[in-house]
């Protein structure tokens, strides 16, 4: 008994080690849900986060402020909860975090904040008849499972405001396409929303109450779908739920006197002060009678001041004007059905505007149809939805003077709500850089940097350019300690490059958001430096479209434990020639014990340079040879290149090569194959021409490649005198007969040791063909057939006939020996 | 001894809905007003040397009987100087005005005649002269040269519609061989057509015929090309346009007057081309001679140029005795009805009992059986209009909407695909069940329809532009859907059987040529709008062709949004399609057969059974606002709709002309609805709460195995033909051994809480036979029913457990039956 309970422990010891083992080096954390999805303000609440490799999470990363994690316990490898406190001033909305563990960092996921205590649904409330009850001011945590719909009743007094917002779509879990309604008791819907110009597919409703008395809210999937997934915030009130702003833009640190249009109770009337710095997305929230609405309206905070349109002007001639040289901002709103509003604006010859038209970007109805007239009202340009919805023109004044333009709906709908503004501004180079989508979904994949101790991680950058071109090179901003960043510029005419992330042995282990700094190089372009801004992805629906992507403007790195292994590219001494090739020699440093396969891909290809996706290293290997090849007529220069490495560790875990260099240089030998033709079993010369661009030194070999079955031609060897290289083609009465196109010949040269290997001569052609059948009359004598076409290459010394003088000499051949051709 | 007793059951209850004697009295016949002499033409016109005029006469009767008497009347002209006859067939003259005196059986009737250009001949003509022979002979027909890629190396456009290609082919293409200006004789068209060479469709006319010289003609006259100015041909007549003919053999000879763009007209009867739609009935010989055969109706057409007229023929047995019944006419319907069964000969059913009218209004028009409570206040109501009150009750139903919205859905393809979202098609389903459910007048509703614009989601109705998205079958759509015409045909050549030519279809393709798409906010979400340009080219010629609506005008479209245009068309009353093609849409429903049948398919050679009805249902429709519950209601309350299913000795091969009424399967949804109810049940379907009925699926790709078997439609065409109502082998083996009707029986345990609330079998028995049939048992059947439940045997009483075996037998015996499954 005693011996065996000692096993136990010993066992269970045993145990407790493997899982200490293979836990050591493992792979970023997956997250894959916080629940719950929200908390009021000002209050402290405990989040479960469920995901996968959690077992070794340090911290939450909040990109937001206002959210403090107090307490954090690892439940198991696939929880942890957090103890989290919302300060007060916490901003309302959407919060995205990631978590840090020690060997990595998740996806994105969203928390939201709210104004209201929460209320957990409570099913059966499925019916009319049978609703939850719940108070006015609360937000309900909810969720609709498949074909359900869910009820509540609240109590209000007539004259009250009753605003119903959904959070559903936007909590980023799911395709969950809600829709919100409010009843009376006796059915009768009162308002009722499904998409919404505002919050896309999420919805909201306001009413004022007709009468005291009961009122239900109704939340559903649209086309009656859910599931598990399909969670929910509703917010239930009396707060104020304005559709849009007018103006919805204003000048930078300026007090701007604003309506808060589409509420229930009417416009707001508000004075806002903008900040000082200009913003392409300000978020206002509207106080009314001491409440906000759950979630903001949109409004742009520009460096250049307002133009507000003048009714009437529907037509050319009551065109509002402008003052104001550009830039400037025209305001205003279709506000009913068929309106169409026109401006007059001054403008100066080949000085081009950008005329972008906010409408739908600001969240309005609008979808903008954009006119630019001259003077006299003759149309000169039009757009409808260069800007998304929005329209927008590039407009390059052909003289001095005056111009007009008309903002319509494209359907020539119109309402109070569809406001818009039109910018006019000149042309500006900027530049942005993110991280590019990494195959398939979830597209969140290799988004951010962990880089273990002692090691690399890489990743591509694309720069975006706008108004210019040129090389942009990249820093990094505010990276963990003791790690640093190594980048090639991303070149003109390309638009990514490779970046490589390494962690100094002794890092702390530590997680911090960054940003990335692209500088274009052109002395010309000037105060044109951009930031990283990426856009996340949330929701697919159907057809893998993009339902709710997210935009963030920070680099997450992470300094994380040592990975068991480390690769090295082993930078080639000699070039890639253009229409050549390479095997790039990778070395991997295992770790002691460390077994397993490690597979390589190129991170960055240079224009024109072509490899395999990946090749593995093997579990019993350090190396591996990466193939690589090149086209013809690339750009001859120097590249940076970077291979990425990974490995299962209870998970992928990624490190990187070095940042080296490859030279891709002009073919050092051109040439052409000629077209040669054998009979079945017969050799023939196949001659490949050849000009020596960079003469050979010492010798080189030369192989004919691309033969078919049955058909050999020996390797041969050339020095920088020969000027063609003669193949002896054997075949067989084996060899398949007809046209073999693709031949090539490969020239192989040793330089410092390495090979340089090009191809000359590609596409060249064998002909085999099959023996005539014989013919009635010269049945007796086959074998002189086979003689005579055997007989031309045969005569010392041996002299290499072109296609054209071998079937000439066969035509003679056949003549002497009394055959007809 | 479960499987024996069900067998034992079904033989009772599936017996045949029996036919009871029919019995009525014949009248003696009413007074006569004597028989009239008509002659056709009305008027006559002879236009140069050649022409011609045949005249027919005939007889007619008090009673309606026509009876030909060309060849015995005589013919005479007032005015000898100026025409002259030969045999029944009139030659000019001299120039003139007189008028032609028919005589016969000592009545006399003038046709007034003129005469113009009696000594000019007029200049032969390829497409007046020349096409009409390779009409008349069938030379230009699909199986022959007129097929796609001709015959035999020649080829001619299907029944005329390209003269101008015709022209070359004859004389360009293969220059020499098919035409011989040098000796005419020897050109190939003609050795060929006499059957002179060897030909594959043998000898088409003969060498001394009028076909041979008309082409000799134009070859002699070096084969010319018409001039532009040539008229054409814009209408054409056949006369008579009505015939009864009594007994076999009785003959009618038609005449053939075409109409041309220069006012002139021409007795074409010789190039005509003759059909029947009925050979049993009426006969037809190329020369335009009608042939009486059967008992029964036909449509006598001529073909010419492009247009196909017909002519009605009734042929009734000789010396019938024949007397109308005394019967009320509850409203318009109900007189026409017995108009066309009058000319028919034919006595109409006896009323049907309350019973069969409780049930098959339920059925109809809600789509439901009628409770057991509902069936006795109907049934006990002693009120003479209680069928009306019925009627109106059950069409202020919220289940009467559901039917239609059914029936729309399937007719505008509700249905989600790739471009379509379920979103979108339940969306789409709801706007429509909007409509009709406030009653919105149906031309309001197809004008929105048809002129939609803006988001698949904001305004659904524009889905109708992207379940179909291709312009040529969006339009093919809307003249199904909302004309009952076929158009189809007309795409590659004009229409073989009705009057629609290519530049019919290609102008009414026009108004959908401008329709824009883009992108709406919602990746599911398409904006449809007029796009304000792009147009429709004629494939003969690639010009382009105006929109032009469908048998109408040309209508100024400059600036407009040409979907408005033709909304505002279509469902207008200048448009003489559309109220009667919904009438009959409507009638169809509640009788099983359009008075065009199929609906969706007017044409000339597919004439409607009772044109004077369906006239009326369209100009009622009109009338009452396009509110077509009213319709409903006429329908209902008409006596036409009330008869019984047995029929007499006149009426039980009438199939076409509402004598009786006709035994209907229900439709899958109403079937599987109708299970559900009298079941006690719940049915699920996708993307609908529990409990909905499956005529309410909004998706046409939602459907289930029981829904499937029995037909219902997959809203993937626009066809009437979509829902199936035909018997499978498989729907009996469902409802047999299926899962439907055993565990509906099982899940609603209805007779369990009958027995647990302590109700006799027999009561029971009662109770299922009110639920399934809406009636009672008879004496008979009850009695015998009981033998097969354990208490009629042994002393022992039975357990509940066995009495609700046997039950459950019954139950599933009787929604087995012919009686539940069809709505007679």
């Amino acid at each position: 008994m005693a011996t065996n309970r000692a096993k136990r422990i010993n066992m269970a010891g045993m145990l407790f080690a493997m899982l200490i083992a293979t836990t050591v080096h493992a792979a970023s954390p997956q997250l894959n849900r916080v629940l719950p999805r929200g908390g009021q303000r000002g209050t402290e609440i405990d989040l479960v986060l469920d995901g996968v490799r959690l077992a070794d999470a340090k911290e939450i990363l909040f990109y937001e402020p206002g959210i403090s994690v107090t307490k954090l316990d690892i439940v198991n490898e696939k929880q942890v909860k957090a103890h989290v406190k919302i300060e007060p001033g916490a901003e309302l909305g959407q919060h995205t975090l990631r978590v840090r563990s020690a060997t990595g960092i998740s996806e994105l996921r969203t928390f939201w904040v709210g104004p209201f205590p929460i209320v957990a649904e409570k099913e059966p409330n499925s019916e009319f008849d049978h609703p939850q009850k719940i108070d006015l001011n609360v937000t309900v945590e909810g969720v609709v499972d498949n074909e359900d719909v869910d009820y509540f009743q609240i109590e209000a007094k007539q004259g009250q405001r009753i605003s119903a917002e959904i959070e559903a779509l936007r909590l980023g879990d799911a395709m969950f396409d809600p829709f919100v309604a409010i009843l009376d008791s006796n059915r009768f819907v009162l308002a009722s929303a499904d998409d919404t110009a505002l919050l896309k597919q999420d919805a909201f409703v306001s009413v004022v109450a007709p009468k005291d008395g009961s009122y239900i809210i109704q939340v559903r999937e649209t086309s009656f779908g859910g599931g598990g997934e399909s969670r929910y915030r509703l917010h239930v009130g009396t707060f104020p739920r304005p559709r849009g702003i007018y103006p919805s833009g204003g000048p930078a640190g300026q007090a701007v006197p604003v309506q808060f249009i589409g509420d229930v109770l009417g416009p707001i009337a508000k004075t806002l002060q903008l900040p000082a710095a200009p913003s392409e997305d300000f978020l206002v929230l509207v106080d009314h009678n001491g409440q906000t609405p759950p979630s903001a309206n949109h409004f742009r905070v520009s460096p250049f001041p307002n133009v507000m349109e003048v009714e009437p002007n529907n037509e050319a001639k009551t065109a509002t004007p402008s003052d104001l040289d550009a830039p400037f901002a025209f305001n205003g709103i279709i506000s009913e059905k068929s309106d169409i509003d026109f401006f007059k604006f001054k403008a100066k010859k080949d000085r081009a505007l950008e005329v972008n038209v906010y409408a739908r970007r600001l969240h309005s109805p609008l979808d903008s149809v954009l006119t630019i007239y001259d003077a006299k009202g003759n149309q000169i340009a039009q757009n409808d939805d260069s800007g998304g919805p929005d329209s927008y023109l590039r407009f390059n004044p052909p003289a001095d003077g005056e111009y007009l333009l008309s903002v319509r709906d494209h359907l020539n709908q119109g309402g109070p709500d569809y406001i818009y503004r039109v910018e006019l501004t000149f042309t500006k180079p900027s530049v942005t850089l993110a991280i590019p989508n990494n195959g398939g979904q979830p597209t969140q994949e290799r988004q951010t940097i962990p880089v273990p101790r002692g090691n690399r991680f890489a990743t591509l950058i694309r720069a975006t350019r706008a108004n210019m071109g040129g090389d942009v090179s990249i820093a990094a901003k505010d990276l963990p300690d003791g790690m640093k960043m190594d980048a090639a510029p991303v070149v003109n005419g390309g638009d990514v490059a490779p970046v490589v992330f390494e962690a100094n042995a002794d890092a702390p282990l530590a997680g911090k958001l960054g940003d990335l700094i692209g500088h274009p190089l052109d002395p010309n372009v000037k105060d044109s430096d951009g930031t990283f801004h990426q856009v996340v992805e949330l929701v697919y629906g159907p057809n893998n479209t993009s339902y709710h992507k997210i935009p963030i403007d920070h680099l997450t790195a992470a300094v994380t434990e040592e990975a068991p292994f480390k690769i090295d590219i082993v930078e080639p001494k000699v070039p890639l020639v253009q229409n050549g090739s390479m095997n790039l020699k990778v070395v991997a440093t295992r770790k002691e014990g460390f077994k397993g396969v490690i597979s390589l891909r190129m991170l960055f290809n240079p224009p024109g340079v072509g490899s395999a996706p990946s090749i593995d290293i093997p579990a019993d290997k350090t190396e591996a040879l990466y193939p690589l090849n090149c086209a013809d007529n690339v750009p001859a220069r120097k590249w940076k290149i970077a291979i990425l490495g990974s490995s299962d560790v209870n998970g992928p875990l990624w490190v990187s090569s070095q940042l080296a260099n490859l030279e891709i240089v002009a073919p050092m030998i051109i040439g052409k194959l000629n077209m040669a033709a054998a009979e079945q079993g017969a050799t023939t010369n196949l001659v490949c021409e050849i000009e020596q661009k960079t003469p050979i030194a010492g010798r080189a070999k030369a192989q004919l490649l691309g033969l078919p079955a049955n058909v050999t031609a020996e390797e041969k060897e050339i020095g920088p005198e020969d000027k063609k290289i003669v193949f002896d083609v054997v075949t067989t009465p084996k060899s398949p007969p007809g046209q073999h196109g693709g031949l090539l010949c490969q020239i192989t040269m040793i330089k410092d040791g390495e090979p340089i290997v090009q191809a000359v001569g590609r596409g060249g052609t064998l002909r085999v063909d099959a023996p005539l059948p014989p013919k009635p009359s010269a049945t007796t004598k086959p074998a002189q057939v086979v003689e005579a076409t055997t007989k031309p290459a045969a005569p010392p010394p041996p002299k290499t006939l072109t296609r054209l003088e071998k079937l000439r000499l066969e035509q003679e051949q056949a003549a002497k020996e009394g055959k007809t051709p | 001894m479960s499987t024996m007793r069900r067998i034992i059951f079904a033989s009772l209850v599936l017996a045949p809905l029996c036919a009871f004697p029919f019995l009525f009295a014949e009248e003696a016949p009413k007074p006569a007003t004597g028989p009239r002499l008509e002659s056709f033409p009305a008027k006559i016109t002879l236009e140069t040397s050649r022409a011609r005029q045949s005249i027919v006469s005939r007889i007619a009767q008090p009673n309606g009987i026509t009876k030909d008497v060309t060849t015995e009347a005589q013919l005479s002209v007032a005015d000898p100087k100026i025409a002259v006859f030969e045999g029944n067939i009139l030659k000019p003259l001299a120039d003139g005005t007189t008028e032609v005196r028919v005589t016969h059986s000592g009545q006399t009737q003038a046709i007034p005649l003129t005469v113009h250009n009696a000594t000019v001949e007029r200049p032969i003509s390829f497409k007046l002269d020349v096409m009409p022979v390779f009409l008349s002979t069938g030379c230009n027909v699909g199986s022959c040269h007129g097929a796609a890629r001709g015959k035999d190396g020649f080829r001619l456009s299907l029944f005329g519609f390209d003269p101008d290609g015709d022209y070359f082919r004859i004389t360009r293409e293969l220059a020499t061989r098919r035409i011989n200006l040098a000796q005419p004789k020897e050109s190939l068209l003609l050795l060929k057509s006499i059957g002179a060479v060897p030909h594959t469709g043998g000898k088409r006319f003969a060498e001394d015929g009028p076909q041979y010289a008309t082409i000799m003609r134009w070859l002699e006259a070096g084969a010319p090309k018409d001039s532009p100015e040539v008229a054409k041909p814009t209408s054409l007549e056949i006369l008579p346009t009505q015939m009864v003919l009594e007994g076999e053999g009785a003959k009618q000879q038609m005449v053939a007057v075409a109409h041309y763009s220069d006012g002139t007209e021409r007795d074409v009867t010789s190039q005509a081309l003759f059909l029947t739609n009925n050979e049993n009935s009426a006969a037809v010989s190329p020369a335009g001679l009608v042939t009486a055969a059967k008992r029964g109706e036909a449509f006598v057409m001529a073909r010419f140029a492009t247009f196909t007229v017909g002519s009605q023929a009734i042929v009734i047995p000789k010396d019938l005795k024949y007397e109308f019944p005394n019967v009320p006419e509850n409203n318009y319907i109900d007189g026409l009805v017995n108009n066309k069964l009058k000319k028919l000969r034919i006595v109409p059913s006896e009323l049907c009992s309350d019973e069969v009218f409780l049930r098959r209004a339920y059925i109809d028009i809600v789509g439901q059986l009628p409770t057991a409570s509902e069936h006795d206040r109907f049934v006990t109501d002693t009120d003479a209009k209680k069928r009306d009150k019925l009627v109106d009750e059950l069409l202020n139903r919220k289940e009467f909407v559901e039917m239609w919205v059914m029936k729309w859905a399937e007719l505008l393809e509700i249905r989600s695909n790739n471009d379509v979202s379920y979103k979108s098609a339940l969306l789409y389903y709801q706007w429509l069940e909007d409509r009709i459910s406030r009653n919105v007048p149906f031309n309001q509703i197809v004008r929105e329809l048809i002129s939609a614009t803006g988001g698949t989601f904001k305004s659904p109705a524009t889905n109708y532009y992207q379940i179909t998205k291709e312009n040529l079958k969006l339009s093919e759509n809307t003249a199904q859907v909302f004309m009952g015409v076929r158009v189809q045909c007309a795409q590659c050549h004009n229409h073989p059987f009705d009057r629609w030519t290519q530049d019919d279809y290609y102008g009414f393709a026009a108004f959908f040529s401008q329709i824009a798409r883009k992108a709406g906010d919602d990746p599911r979400e398409v904006i449809v709008f007029n796009g304000g340009g792009g147009e429709m080219k004629h494939p003969l010629g690639d010009r382009v062709v105006a929109p032009k609506f469908l048998g109408g005008e040309t209508p100024d479209t400059k600036g407009k949004d040409r979907r408005e245009v033709l909304a505002d068309w279509i469902s207008s009353p200048e448009n003489p399609y559309f109220a009667k093609n919904l009438g009959n849409i409507v009638w169809s429903h509640f009788f099983g057969r359009g008075i065009v049948e199929p609906v969706d398919d007017v044409r000339i050679s597919n004439p409607s059974s009772n044109p004077e009805l369906i006239e009326e249902l369209g100009k009622k429709f009109q009338s009452y606002n396009y509110d077509f519950k009213r319709l409903v209601r006429d329908i209902c309350t008409s006596r036409s709709y009330q008869l019984d299913t047995h029929t007499n000795p006149t009426n039980e091969a009438d199939e076409r002309n509402f004598s009786h009424a006709t035994v209907r399967r229900m439709r899958a949804e109403v079937l599987l609805d109708c299970i559900g109810e009298v079941t006690n049940t719940k049915e699920k379907f996708r993307g609908l709460p529990l409990g909905s009925r499956a005529v309410q699926i909004a998706d046409g790709t939602t459907s289930n195995y029981f829904l499937t078997t029995f037909g219902r439609a997959t809203r993937e065409t626009v066809c009437s033909c979509e829902v199936s109502m035909q018997p499978s082998l498989s729907q009996a083996l469902h409802l047999l051994n299926g899962d439907t009707v055993q565990s509906k029986i099982t899940n609603g345990n209805l007779v369990k809480q009958m027995l647990d609330a302590k109700q006799p079998p027999e009561q029971i028995v009662k109770d299922l036979y009110t639920r399934c049939y809406s009636r009672q048992p008879n004496e008979k059947e009850l009695a015998k029913l009981l033998t097969f439940l354990p208490q009629a045997h042994g002393t022992t009483q039975p357990s509940v457990d066995e009495t609700q075996k046997a039950l459950n037998d019954l139950f599933w015996a009787m929604l087995n039956s012919q009686e539940f499954l069809f709505n007679h």
